[in-house]
C-alpha cells in the first residue's frame, strides 16, 4: 500500500465532513472519487496531502504511520521533520493550479526541487524539461503562467508535483476551473500517466473518464464511502439507491 | 543674502532632509516586515502589542510623536538628552513609518491567494522558504503603488523635523525668510521637495516596471 | 497653532504622568510643585559654573525666525544682536558658547530638559513674570499696528471690521488674546489672521489679503527697512521688555549673566554691538 487511511474523522466545527472514512491505494492503481459538492471528496484529499489535519483516525505512507489516534482518542502527527518526510510522497495538482505566477513555468517545476530536494541545477532542469516535453509544452518553458492558457497551466502544475517524484499523485478537480474545451488536454496526460502506472487518486466530475481510466471508484456522499468497486460495476450497476441517482444526473 | 548664498546655506538643509528621508526608509521599510509578521504571531500578547504600538502611531500627530522621542527620557527618567536630538528624530520616524508600512505589508500578505500557501506547503516548502520565495516576492509587486504613496508623503513629512529644531531644508526657509523678507527660500525649498519627489517617482516606476514581467 | 502645541505638550507630558514621574507641565513652569523644581536642577548640573568656568559650555537657546535678535544673516551664518550679546558674555567669561536653535513653541520643554541653559530672543518679560528666573531687561519693544499709507485707517478704531494679521506665538498675539491686553479690541476686528511667520503676513498685507498686521516695532522696523509704503499707527498696541528667562532654580547663573551684562555695558560692547542693529538700537535701554 502506498498510502492507508484508517478511521478518519474530520469536522470543521460542528460539522462532521468526514465520518470514519477508511481506504488505502496499492501501488500503480488509479483510484477516482466521485460525488456531489460537499460530500467530503476534497477534504479527504486536504486530509491525505496533510493541508488539513485529522480529528480522528491513522494515515500511513509505505507502512509508516504519519498520524494516528492516541488512547485519549485525539489525532497526533509525527513530528515536523518526519512530516515533512511523509509530504515528499504525495503531489496534489489543485482545482485552481496554484502555480507560482513570479516563477517562469520552469522554475516552478526547478524551485522545489533545488530548495526543497536539494537537487543540482542541472538535474531539476533535466526533469523539468523531460516532463514539459511529455506535457507536449516544452516550448513554454521561458514562459510565465499568466501567458499560458488554464489547460497549459494545468499541465504546468501537474508537470510541477510529479518533478518532486512523488509516490502518489492527487488530484483535486483538476479539469473544474477549465472551459470545456480545454479539459481534453488535461484528462489526456492523467489518462497517460495512467498508462505508466503512475499512483493516483483523481477526485472529478468527468464520469466517462473516471470509468475509462480508473481501477477503482469510490463514491462519496455526506462525508462516507457510500459505495466503490470496479468502475464498471460501480457505474453501469450501482447497489445502493444514492449512487444511482448521483449518476442519473449525470447520464442526461 | 544672495542668491548663492541662500542656496548654499539651503543645501546644508536639503542634505539634511536627505538624511532623514534615507535613515527613515533604511530603518521602517525592514522593521515593518518585522512588525507586520508580528501582527500576525500566533501569540495573543504580541499580537495584541503589536497593535496597540500601530493603532497608537497612527493615532496621533507624527510632531506629537517627535517630542516624546526627544523629550521623554527627560520627564520620564531624568536622563538627560544631550546629543538626543537627531537619534530621537530619527528614532521617532522609523517607528512611525514603521507602522505605516506594516499595515501595507499586512494587506498585501493577506491579498495572496491561500493556494500559494497550500501550493508550496505540498511541495514541501518551509515556512520560512514559503514566505521568503513564494508569499514576499508577491507582496512585494502588490504593495508598490501604496509604498509609493508613503515615500513621498516622507519626503513632505521630513519637514516636521522643524519640531525639535533640526535645521532640515524647510525650518531653513522658514528662518531665511524671516531674516530676508523674502519668499525665495520658500520657492527654493518647493522646487528642492518637487524634484525630490519627481526622482522618488521616477524610481519608484522604474521597479515596478521591473516587476511587470508577470501578473 | 500655540494652543495645538500646548496640547501635544500638555499630551506628551501626561504620558510622563502615567509613567508614574513627575511631570513638569511645560507650557506653565510657574506651577511647577518644589519637587519638581529640584528635578530639573539635576539635569541641569552642568549649568552652574563653579571654579573652572573655561570648560562650562553655555547652552544659548533661541528662535532662529526671529530676526534681528536672532536669525540666519546674509553669509548664511547664526547671528543676531541676542546672539552676539551672548557670545560675548561667554567671551567675558571663558565659556563655550553652543548655540541651541529651538522651535519656539517647545522652548519650555527645551529649557526644562536642559538642552538649553537660557531662552534669549527678543524673550518678552510682560505676562511671564512669574514663569522664569529674568535677568535684567536689556530692550523694550512696543507693539504696533502696520498698515499700508493709503489704506485710510489712522487709529485703532478704524480697524473695526478689517482683516488684522499677526504672528502665532509673539507678543502682539498673546496681546490680543489677552483679556487685560487688547482682547476687547481684538473683538472689533473683521478677523485675526493668525501667520506661521511675519514675512507671509507681510505679503499678504502687500497684496491687500489682510488691512493691517499686529507686530511688535522691532520686528516691524525690519519687515519695513526698504519699503516705503507702510506706516505705523500713533496709537501703541501694548509695550513690553525683553530679558533672557532662566530656569527658576539657576540663581547663580542668571547673576553671572546679569554681572557680564553690566560690564559689557560698561566697556561699551553693548552699545558697539547694538549700533550694528540699527532697527533696534533706539530700544536698546542698558546704559542709557
Amino acid at each position: 500500500m502506498i498510502v492507508e487511511m484508517n478511521n478518519i474523522r474530520k469536522r470543521f466545527d460542528k460539522l462532521e465532513v468526514i465520518k470514519n472514512i477508511s481506504f488505502g491505494v496499492d501501488s500503480g492503481e488509479v483510484v477516482s472519487i466521485i460525488g456531489p459538492s460537499g460530500s467530503g471528496k476534497s477534504t479527504l484529499l486536504r486530509c491525505a496531502t496533510f493541508l488539513e489535519t485529522i480529528d480522528g483516525g491513522e494515515i500511513l505512507y509505505m507502512g509508516e504511520k504519519a498520524a494516528y489516534t492516541d488512547e485519549s482518542g485525539k489525532a497526533v502527527y509525527v513530528h515536523q521533520h518526519e512530516l515533512h518526510h511523509f509530504r515528499s510522497y504525495c503531489g496534489l495538482v489543485f482545482q485552481q493550479f496554484n502555480l507560482f505566477p513570479h516563477y517562469s513555468v520552469l522554475k516552478n517545476l526547478t524551485d522545489a526541487q533545488i530548495k526543497v530536494q536539494h537537487r543540482t541545477r542541472d538535474e531539476a532542469e533535466e526533469t523539468a524539461m523531460e516532463l514539459l516535453g511529455k506535457m507536449g509544452i516544452a516550448d513554454k518553458a521561458q514562459a510565465y503562467p499568466y501567458q499560458l492558457s488554464g489547460g497549459q497551466q494545468q499541465r504546468v502544475a501537474i508537470a510541477r508535483a510529479l518533478a518532486m517524484k512523488p509516490k502518489i499523485l492527487f488530484f483535486d478537480e483538476p479539469t473544474s476551473a477549465l472551459d470545456p474545451e480545454l479539459t481534453g488536454e488535461v484528462l489526456k496526460v492523467i489518462r497517460q500517466l495512467a498508462e505508466e502506472k503512475m499512483t493516483m487518486v483523481v477526485v472529478t466530475h468527468e464520469m466517462p473518464f473516471a470509468k475509462a481510466v480508473s481501477n477503482r471508484v469510490l463514491f462519496m456522499d455526506g462525508g462516507v464511502i457510500v459505495e466503490q468497486g470496479d468502475p464498471k460495476e460501480v457505474f453501469d450497476d450501482p447497489k445502493e439507491e444514492r449512487t444511482r441517482q448521483f449518476l442519473r444526473v449525470f447520464e442526461r | 543674502m544672495t542668491l548663492s548664498t541662500m542656496l548654499s546655506t539651503m543645501a546644508g538643509g536639503m542634505l539634511k532632509t536627505c538624511g532623514i528621508f534615507v535613515l527613515t526608509l533604511v530603518g521602517s521599510l525592514p522593521l515593518g516586515m518585522i512588525v507586520a509578521l508580528l501582527r500576525r504571531s500566533r501569540f495573543t500578547v504580541i499580537r495584541g502589542i503589536v497593535r496597540v504600538y500601530i493603532s497608537v502611531i497612527r493615532g496621533t500627530p507624527l510632531m506629537l510623536q517627535l517630542l516624546v522621542w526627544y523629550f521623554g527620557p527627560f520627564y520620564l527618567f531624568h536622563w538627560s538628552i544631550r546629543g538626543w536630538r537627531f537619534p530621537a528624530l530619527i528614532l521617532g520616524f522609523i517607528l512611525n513609518y514603521a507602522a505605516y508600512f506594516a499595515e501595507i505589508y499586512r494587506g498585501g500578505i493577506e491579498s495572496i491567494p491561500a493556494g500559494q500557501y497550500e501550493a508550496a506547503q505540498v511541495l514541501g516548502y518551509s515556512k520560512t522558504q514559503t514566505f521568503m520565495r513564494i508569499i514576499l516576492p508577491q507582496v512585494i509587486k502588490r504593495i508598490m503603488p501604496s509604498v509609493t504613496n508613503e515615500v513621498i508623503t516622507l519626503v513632505k513629512d521630513t519637514s516636521l523635523a522643524f519640531t525639535l529644531a533640526y535645521q532640515e531644508v524647510f525650518s531653513l526657509a522658514k528662518q531665511i525668510s524671516a531674516s530676508q523678507t523674502s519668499f525665495m527660500p520658500f520657492v527654493i525649498a518647493g522646487v528642492f521637495y518637487f524634484v525630490a519627489n519627481y526622482a522618488v517617482e521616477f524610481a519608484m516606476e522604474r521597479i515596478e516596471k521591473a516587476l511587470n514581467y508577470y501578473r | 497653532m500655540k494652543r495645538t502645541l500646548a496640547c501635544i505638550l500638555a499630551l506628551s507630558m501626561t504620558a510622563a504622568v502615567f509613567a508614574g514621574c513627575t511631570a513638569i507641565p511645560a507650557a506653565a513652569p510657574a506651577a511647577q510643585p518644589a519637587e519638581a523644581v529640584e528635578e530639573t536642577a539635576a539635569a541641569s548640573e552642568e549649568a552652574a559654573p563653579a571654579g573652572d568656568e573655561g570648560t562650562f559650555v553655555f547652552k544659548h537657546g533661541f528662535d532662529l525666525d526671529y530676526p534681528p535678535y536672532s536669525y540666519i544673516d546674509d553669509n548664511g551664518q547664526t547671528g543676531g544682536f541676542d546672539v552676539e550679546m551672548a557670545q560675548a558674555v561667554c567671551e567675558y567669561y571663558g565659556w563655550t558658547y553652543e548655540a541651541v536653535p529651538f522651535n519656539w513653541d517647545a522652548k519650555d520643554a527645551e529649557l526644562n530638559a536642559g538642552s538649553c541653559d537660557c531662552i534669549w530672543s527678543g524673550f518678552t518679560v510682560n505676562g511671564r513674570e512669574d514663569d522664569y528666573l529674568w535677568s535684567m531687561p536689556y530692550s523694550d519693544n512696543t507693539q504696533m499696528i502696520m498698515v499700508k499709507k493709503d489704506s485710510g485707517i489712522a487709529s485703532l478704531a478704524d480697524l473695526e471690521g478689517k482683516a488684522v494679521g499677526v504672528q502665532t506665538s509673539t507678543s502682539a498675539y498673546d496681546l490680543l488674546n489677552d483679556e487685560e491686553g487688547q482682547a476687547e479690541l481684538a473683538k472689533t476686528f473683521g478677523s485675526l489672521e493668525v501667520y506661521e511667520t511675519y514675512t507671509i503676513a507681510f505679503n499678504d498685507l502687500k497684496a491687500g489679503a489682510i488691512d493691517a498686521i499686529a507686530i511688535d516695532v522691532t520686528s516691524g522696523n525690519y519687515l519695513m527697512s526698504g519699503e516705503t509704503d507702510f506706516a505705523y499707527l500713533d496709537e501703541e498696541l501694548g509695550s513690553e521688555q525683553y530679558a533672557i528667562g532662566f530656569r527658576k532654580d539657576d540663581q547663580e547663573l542668571c547673576d553671572k549673566v546679569n554681572a557680564a551684562l553690566e560690564a559689557l555695558v560698561a566697556d561699551g560692547t553693548y552699545d558697539a554691538i547694538g549700533q550694528k542693529y540699527p532697527d533696534i538700537y533706539n530700544y536698546l535701554t542698558l546704559g542709557k
